[in-house]
């Protein structure tokens, strides 16, 4: 092996010399240092204000308030967490949270994927114009649905044998259900199904398999990426959706984490410590979920550059 | 196993027809190959048939069922895709076993009919492996496997081998035909390839611009092609076409260019009267490459100028320049010639065809 030559890569072949080389690794450091400067930038917003959450959360209500502010407490406390679990329904809040946001991500993965399975695959008159319809939603305004939809739910919950206690107001069902269906998750769904190649599914209909035969043996093996992303995606916006949830579940009962920790903001006095430890609480269950999906949500984004 | 049968076959896209009125039955065990070039409607013949489209008009009747409104899953045919179509996700003995499992067959007949289709291919050894582990060649058999474990009243195959490289081509030419041979499946093969047609099909139908041009044996549509478009298409490098007029001068038919003329013998070219006199006018003289050769000294034949030679060893292949027409002649590979000599061709007339002004060849079939 010849080991005389300056800088000679013998794996890769490639050789540098002198000023050359060290000029190319420079260059290359300079990059990444500005690449890291701008990506720490955006890191200090987004991680700043929940690592600021750890602070309060420490702390008891007097030396919150110390002046100069001090980040680090003199002597840390866990009385907020004490009161949270001792004078709360935060666990209940917490168990309350968790049905919501699953119940609502298993069924509107279900719900999409049957919806966009039939906008990619099948052929029916009307499709196009059903699928703007369902795309057009997306400009309505929560706030604009909200009171039909709180209505609607009332309605339904008041009728014989659908109704209570069943679905209606504070129920799980008459949480969960308005959340199912949503015209991006359709959306998204459609464009993963029409990306997979069409003679997959003309080789399964001559081998003679029914349309949900193919949707479960062929299609759902093959987008399990995108429905683990969508899947995140559901759970995490569900567990932090505070409107429905405070105008549809607002007795104790039912109450979720985002309604129960605004509820612990008082009319005259605000525990805010109580607050940030609640806070600082449930972010951790998503935080997990997404830590441990997050393989998935770099191979669906991948996915579309590495395929053909 | 089953005869096919297809009556004024249309199909349009929009408007344009990609199939047009084609009739053909294919008889119970027939290897029929559909030849053309691309956009000839040939796959979407098959497609057709598979139930993948649905006929503008027309009739697909299979094993004496009408099937136009039969749903594919039902029409119990296999179909080999040009890609394979391998369900990447599954193992090849998954991907093999797919359509017995749709057909709710026990456990125990999936594995004995897996296991017997993978000895017949010599896929056996990759039964665990995923589709993007193999080659194409293997991944080509994985789909045959999958298209013939369920014995299928009608095979079809779209152009199969045209992903794999030309020594693999040639290999699985010959095992898809010992495979027909040994199964007897009714098959309709699609290629664009006239090599894989003329080797493989019982008959070939050739197509072009949606309609059927011509359905016969590799010999009859090679030896009488029925238009210039089969002419043409037949045959590497293709059938000459000499352009000049059909004329009767009182006893007999002649064929005439500037310098050149042919007196056409009727009975031995196999030329009807009528064809003749309705044909009066502008023809076209066409004779295969193989049929000609340089004229002895005696003799007249067209005269010429030498432009290229191609020597491919066994033969040796000559571009002439005859007018405005340039013309193919293969001669025996170790001929004196070179470029820009002046030569004459003359050909064996037995072999020449005359197609009239509608480019139909006006000998009889």
């Amino acid at each position: 092996m010849d080991t005389s030559k300056p800088g000679s890569n013998h794996e890769t072949g490639h050789v540098f010399y002198g000023r050359g080389r060290s000029r190319y690794l420079f260059g290359n450091r300079i990059r990444a240092f500005f690449a890291y400067l701008v990506l720490l930038f955006f890191v200090v917003f987004a991680v700043g204000p929940v690592l600021y959450l750890i602070s309060p959360a420490l702390r008891d209500s007097i030396s919150l308030f110390d002046y100069p502010p001090k980040l680090i407490p003199d002597d840390p406390t866990l009385d907020n967490f004490r009161f949270l679990f001792d004078s709360t329904r935060y666990l209940s809040w917490a168990l309350n949270t968790i049905i919501f946001a699953a119940g609502t991500t298993i069924i509107s993965l279900f719900t999409n994927v049957l919806a966009g399975y039939a906008f990619a695959r099948l052929q029916f008159p009307g499709r196009n114009i059903l699928f703007f319809l369902v795309l057009s939603t997306l400009m309505v305004p929560v706030a604009a649905v909200l009171a039909p939809t709180y209505l609607l739910v009332r309605e339904i919950g008041e009728l014989p044998i659908i109704g209570r206690p069943f679905f209606g107001l504070d129920t799980y069902l008459g949480l969960i259900l308005p959340c199912t269906v949503s015209p991006l998750g359709v959306f998204m769904m459609r464009q993963f199904i029409s990306t997979l190649p069409v003679g997959l599914y003309e080789a399964a209909r001559i081998d003679g398999a029914s349309e949900w035969r193919i949707l479960f043996k062929i299609v759902l093996p093959l987008i399990k990426p995108a429905l683990v992303v969508l899947g995140i995606f559901v759970f995490m916006i569900t567990w932090a959706n505070f409107l429905w949830p405070l105008v549809a579940a607002s007795g104790d009962d039912y109450r979720v984490l985002t309604v129960g920790i605004a509820s612990l903001k008082g009319q005259f006095v605000t525990h805010w410590g109580v607050l940030a430890a609640a806070s600082l609480m449930t972010l951790i269950p998503v935080t997990i979920v997404f830590l441990f999906f997050q393989k998935w949500f770099v191979q669906a984004s991948m996915a579309g550059a590495l395929k053909q | 196993m089953a005869e096919v049968i297809l009556r004024s076959l249309v199909k349009r896209f929009g408007s344009v027809p990609a199939v047009d009125n084609v009739s053909l039955q294919i008889p119970d065990g027939e290897f029929l190959v559909l030849l053309g070039p691309s956009g000839c409607g040939k796959s979407t013949i098959l497609r057709l048939i598979a139930g993948l489209e649905d006929a503008t008009s027309g009739e697909i009747v299979i094993d004496g069922d009408l099937v136009n409104f039969v749903d594919p899953t039902r029409r119990n045919l296999a179909m080999v895709f040009q890609n394979y179509a391998l369900y990447p996700h599954m193992t090849v003995y998954k991907n093999v076993a797919f359509p017995l499992e749709t057909a709710k067959m026990s456990r125990d007949s999936v594995k004995e009919a897996v296991s017997r289709v993978a000895n017949m291919l010599e896929i056996t050894e990759f039964l665990q492996r995923l589709p993007e582990q193999l080659s194409g060649g293997q991944r080509q058999r994985v789909a045959l496997a999958r298209a013939i474990v369920r014995q299928p009243k009608v095979f079809l195959m779209d152009e199969p081998l045209s992903n794999l490289d030309a020594k693999l081509r040639l290999q699985t030419r010959i095992e898809l035909m010992s495979l027909h041979e040994r199964l007897g499946i009714t098959t309709l093969y699609v290629t664009h390839d006239q090599v894989e047609a003329m080797t493989m099909g019982q008959r070939i139908a050739v197509l072009h611009e949606g309609k059927l041009q011509q359905l016969g044996t590799p010999a009859e549509v090679y030896d009488v092609p029925a238009n210039k478009f089969v002419a043409t298409f037949m045959g590497a490098p293709p059938m000459n076409l000499i352009d000049g007029e059909l004329q009767n001068n009182g006893t007999e038919w002649v064929f005439t260019r500037e310098d050149y003329r042919l007196v056409i013998d009727k009975v031995q070219m196999n030329i009807d009267e009528d064809a003749l006199l309705s044909s009066k006018g502008t023809v076209s003289l066409g004779v295969r490459p193989e049929d000609m050769r340089l004229a002895s000294s005696e003799s007249k034949g067209i005269p010429g100028v030498i432009r290229f030679l191609e020597p491919i060893g066994s033969d040796l292949f000559v571009t002439v320049d005859v007018g405005p027409h340039s013309l193919q002649v293969r001669l025996p590979p170790k001929t004196q010639v070179a470029t820009g000599d002046r030569i004459e061709i003359e050909f064996d007339y037995l072999k020449a065809h005359i197609f009239n002004a509608d480019e139909e060849n006006l000998q009889l079939t």
